[in-house]
């Protein structure tokens, strides 16, 4: 009775509301600033879609300053972005092509729209045959807004402020597998994860060094045309040949188990944590971002709860003996959260660990949250843009 | 006047070479990355390698470049298009190679023995003890005989040629050039050998090999059904 009646006590809040609001402020006026411009145009549904988005990300934030939990209030974000984004792009492609499938016509006069998935592979054919493998457009055009310059450039500033924190924050796929990963009761598969994480974290590695050497030496965009899970919920080539089939196949094949099923039945990420080549990519610019998570060792009582709750295994019991995260984190906070001695903190690099982890925690969250809201935002205003316009009854 | 335009060929295979070597480096480099990276950490260990491995592709380029004298002028200007023989010869080329990296890089047939050997699953993961030499020559002569642009180029001209020892020298020059390219490889001797590193070079490894066995398949089974 007694424990029954603790459970029902609801914790202490982190903050009192007065101080999460003033704290919450910066972002609130970041975001008004952002969606300035969609009050200016004309159409109501863009209107109340920036009015929601701003309401949104407010609101998650002043959450994250009231109760001190990162992940539960990104998670919402993240998982909103994932889910909206591939609904507001078929729309657009949709509405003006017909076809979800990209036109040859397109393809050949580079109006296909940049994605960041693509960038390591450009590197090696650019370097050497000063050739850039996307049917997209250097500079933005009329018909292709979404150009390579600056696709690259948006990408290249987040990376800076972010590191690999992208993946958690920015990236507008990972929010799919992290919702089906969030609706799923028992965690299965755990002994096999556990067995065989250190194996299975080197092949997004593998992938990354085969996609970068495969497309410098067939000249194409190989991840795009082979291996992209997403392209099942994107834009893809239309089907015309045994070749394009076999593609498709490869598309699907890999969205269902990698990024449905895997996560459903795991918990974890398991697209972005043991496939994607791009995180992989994303990873290496941990080493020169500002912030991380350490361990305190003193507070730390090995209870791996920690390294259970790591949705990219980006944890093992070496690296917590060290102290430290592996490459591939991804700040998401889970670890943070779940640790129940407060072991595990936010820190920035140059200072001593565990000393003030919240004012790291706050110096992350308003860059990452800020960044989230300008890039990620926009895209969820988009989409609830879009799903406003089709409301039956408008 | 022959001394002149023997020297004059010389002078353009090399230029050749050297301005597509580039493409040579990026076409031969999903060969040579992995294949480096299972080797032993060291520079002097990855000369002798990537020496073997250029002296199989001179050889990979001489042989070509006999063939492609001796058929000449039948073969016509526009090789790609018009010499059906070309697909055959590609399709097969990368199946080899698929093969040989599986073979060599990934070292599949020979680490089935270093594991009934071995206990410890991080011994199994950093042995290195695959076939070093035969798959230096195996490799290098399969990427001498690959048929990338560059050396179809080069192929076009030999065959142009009015002696076999011109058509010779013309890709022992061109080779000069491409092989100059092949020089920063050796710095891979200095990446530290962790067992993670020779992990994911054997797991490229078999990515690669998949790819140009898919790739050789595919090319063989359209010529097969399209003649």
């Amino acid at each position: 009775m007694a424990s029954r009646s603790s459970a029902l006590v609801r914790p202490p809040a982190f903050r009192g509301v007065g101080r999460s609001i003033l704290l919450t402020l910066p972002i609130a006026l970041w975001s008004l600033l952002m969606f300035t411009p969609s009050f200016r145009q004309a159409g109501r549904d863009r209107q109340i879609g920036a009015l929601m988005v701003i309401l949104f990300m407010t609101s998650l934030f002043f959450l994250m300053m009231r109760t001190g939990e990162t992940y539960r209030w990104r998670r919402i974000f993240f998982v909103a972005l994932g889910f909206l984004f591939p609904f507001g792009f078929i729309a657009a492609l949709i509405a003006e092509r017909g076809t979800m499938s990209i036109p040859i016509s397109r393809m050949v006069s580079g109006d296909t729209p940049f994605c960041f998935m693509v960038t390591p592979s450009l590197l090696l054919p650019a370097a050497f045959a000063r050739t850039i493998i996307f049917p997209g457009s250097i500079l933005p055009t009329a018909s292709n807004p979404h150009s390579i310059a600056i696709m690259i450039g948006i990408w290249f500033a987040m990376t800076l402020v972010l590191g690999k924190a992208w993946c958690s924050y920015a990236c507008f796929f990972g929010g799919i597998e992290e919702g089906f990963a969030a609706i799923a009761k028992r965690r299965r598969l755990h002994r096999f994860i556990s067995r065989f994480g250190a194996q299975l974290r080197l092949i997004p590695w593998a992938i990354l060094v085969f996609v970068v050497l495969a497309s410098a030496a067939f000249f194409e965009p190989v991840y795009c045309m082979w291996l992209c899970p997403f392209k099942a919920v994107t834009e893809f080539p239309a089907v015309r040949n045994l070749t394009t089939a076999i593609q498709m196949g490869v598309f699907v094949a890999l969205f269902i188990g990698l990024v449905v099923v895997l996560p459903f039945l795991t918990r974890k990420r398991t697209q972005c944590g043991f496939f994607c080549p791009f995180g992989a990519f994303q990873s290496l610019f941990n080493k020169i971002n500002l912030f991380e998570i350490r361990f305190n060792r003193e507070k730390c009582v090995d209870c791996t709860l920690c390294q259970t709750s790591c949705p990219t295994v980006a944890l093992s019991k070496e690296s917590i003996r060290d102290g430290k995260t592996l490459l591939n984190c991804m700040k998401c906070g889970a670890c943070v959260d779940a640790c129940k001695k407060d072991a595990a903190v936010w820190h920035l690099k140059g200072t001593p660990v565990a000393v003030k982890p919240e004012r790291a925690r706050l110096l992350f969250l308003y860059g990452a949250w800020a960044l989230a809201t300008m890039f990620g935002g926009s895209v969820l205003a988009n989409s609830v843009a879009t799903m406003i316009h089709w409301l039956p009854w408008k | 006047m022959a001394a002149l335009s023997f020297s004059a060929s010389a002078g353009e295979a090399l230029v050749l070479g050297l301005a597509t070597g580039p493409v040579c480096l990026a076409t031969c480099g999903p060969v040579v990355v992995p294949w480096m990276l299972v080797q032993p950490q060291g520079v002097r260990g990855h000369s002798r390698q990537l020496f073997l491995f250029l002296a199989a592709r001179l050889a990979g380029y001489l042989v070509f470049a006999c063939a492609v004298w001796l058929v000449g002028s039948a073969i016509p200007h526009a090789i790609p298009h018009a010499w059906t023989g070309r697909s055959w010869l590609m399709g097969g080329i990368q199946v080899l190679l698929a093969a040989a990296l599986v073979v060599y890089a990934a070292g599949w047939p020979h680490r089935r023995c270093v594991v009934a050997k071995t206990t410890s699953a991080l011994v199994r993961i950093g042995e290195t003890s695959v076939p070093k030499r035969s798959g230096a020559l195996a490799l290098g002569f399969l990427t001498g005989i690959n048929l990338c642009p560059p050396f179809l180029v080069a192929g076009v001209r030999a065959a142009q040629l009015a002696h076999l020892s011109a058509a010779l020298l013309f890709f022992v020059c061109f080779f000069a050039g491409t092989a100059v390219w092949f020089l920063p490889f050796l710095s891979m001797g200095f990446v530290q050998r962790t067992p993670a590193v020779v992990t994911v070079a054997r797991m490229v490894a078999v990515l690669l090999a998949c790819w140009y066995g898919f790739s050789g398949v595919s090319i063989l089974i359209e010529r097969t059904i399209y003649g």
